[in-house]
């Protein structure tokens, strides 16, 4: 009997796509919105009253911004109406799409390689933050790309940007950074 | 026994919390406030020096409120109080290229009612303005729930939706009557890529190519001119309406981005 009550709980959980993920051994390659881990190896987790205490008592924290970038196709003629909404960031990131797919191109790759080392001053050791929307791979990828490179206080704010407004923090309208 | 009964009931309680706490709640005043000075921008750019007026009952959009498929949401613009009407845009709000398509009725047309699919990248406005004969503007808007249509993979297999591109079929819905309006389904296989959509394989962003342009033509009047961009969904489907007089032959040509043209006329038979 009690076996059946967690059966049914499980099922319903499962049914309606609701139970975290586990973390996968290397990168995520799957859907980018679907519902993520609750850990990250080698990083830490971090929610939202956490990082904004973490942002008050730090001023040298690195936060980094992975979501997509819209592309303005080459092919797109010069007349048609192109404004993407602007994208508000937590204030002081940098965004840096790309840097959270499952499996960027070798030049995406070095290029956020390059961004990290330029923005930590080169120093390892430096708290990074990433993050990008609520319910999204990108940011788990991005760091646990990051942990790959040898940063040793990564933090993953899962919550993300709408986790971020919801709490009524405040955010900043920033470009993406030139990801190749 | 109990315990069955409680596990049932937990569960129940843990996922009606989970949903509870899962959507974000969007439409604070702070989003409310966003939306409408995008929607001014958007009027601004779109339509510069020109007043947008309600929809005064000339227009309406319908759309799922929370759409299955970002990819694939559709829309239907009605335009039911037959003041003449001279051609019709669709905006969403929020896509990088807003302009969905903008639609000129011709002398055949049978503009009432319009349904075609869309792309839709975020939690958005969309707008439907239609441009009536004596050259107002007016707008009935929607709310829709989608997200991620712009990234969407292409799903099928690229190569087979390439050789399959331009095919065409048109079916006639409802009854056929001299000199009536009918409603006709268009169907153009094309993958309509938008550039922002990543290959499973190659890693890399597949190149947009799109449908730029449709006319239909019935005996060599016009029906509609379509101009689309990237927000078109794949294989577009275009329910539209249009006034028979008689057997005749609808013809439909279709370009894309790489300036490829597609066309085909379909027989209309005679009632």
């Amino acid at each position: 009997m009690r076996t059946l009550g967690i059966i049914a709980i499980l099922a319903v959980l499962l049914s309606t796509g609701l139970w975290a993920a586990t973390e996968p051994d290397g990168f995520w390659t799957g859907p980018v919105n679907d519902p993520v881990p609750t850990t990250i190896k080698g990083g830490k987790v971090i929610h939202t009253r956490d990082l904004a205490a973490l942002l008050e008592k730090k001023d040298k924290v690195v936060l980094v911004d992975v979501s997509d970038a819209p592309r303005r196709p080459d092919n797109l003629p010069a007349t048609a109406t192109w404004l993407p909404v602007p994208h508000p960031a937590i204030a002081g990131a940098i965004w840096i799409p790309g840097a959270g797919l499952g499996a960027p191109p070798a030049s995406v790759d070095e290029f956020f390689r390059q961004r990290l080392a330029t923005a930590t001053g080169n120093d390892l050791a430096r708290p990074l933050v990433l993050y990008c929307h609520e319910k999204c791979w990108l940011s788990w990828n991005g760091a646990k790309r990051a942990i790959q490179y040898g940063y040793q206080n990564v933090y993953w704010f899962p919550e993300g940007i709408e986790g971020w407004r919801k709490a009524k923090l405040p955010t900043e309208v920033v470009q993406p950074e030139p990801t190749p | 026994m109990g315990l069955s009964k409680s596990g049932v009931l937990a569960a129940v309680l843990i996922t009606g919390a989970l949903l509870g706490g899962f959507h974000p709640a969007f439409a604070d005043d702070e989003d409310e406030k966003d939306r409408a000075a995008r929607w001014k921008q958007l009027q601004e750019s779109i339509f510069p020096h020109r007043e947008v007026l309600d929809s005064g009952g000339i227009i309406t959009v319908d759309a799922p409120p929370r759409a299955l498929d970002a990819a694939l949401v559709p829309v239907e613009l009605q335009m039911p109080s037959g003041k003449p009407v001279k051609g019709v845009y669709l905006i969403i709000d929020d896509n990088p290229a807003p302009m969905a398509a903008h639609f000129v009725f011709g002398p055949k047309a049978d503009p009432r009612d319009l349904k075609f699919r869309v792309r839709v990248n975020a939690y958005t406005n969309i707008h439907a303005i239609a441009e009536t004969a004596d050259g107002q503007l007016h707008a009935a808007s929607r709310f829709v729930k989608a997200a991620g249509g712009c990234s969407a993979p292409a799903g099928s297999d690229e190569a087979a939706a390439m050789a399959d591109m331009g095919r065409m079929k048109l079916r006639l819905l409802g009854n056929f009557n001299a000199g009536k309006p009918m409603q006709a389904q268009l169907m153009i296989r094309h993958p309509n890529f938008n550039g922002m959509q990543m290959n499973q394989i190659t890693r890399f962003y597949t190149p947009a190519r799109f449908i730029r342009t449709i006319d239909a033509t019935y005996d060599g009047g016009q029906v509609f001119h379509l101009d689309a961009d990237i927000s078109l969904s794949t294989d577009p489907v275009i329910t539209f309406g249009f006034v028979p007089h008689g057997k005749g032959q609808m013809k439909v040509v279709a370009q894309d981005s790489s300036n490829a043209t597609f066309d085909h006329s379909f027989d209309v038979p005679g009632g």
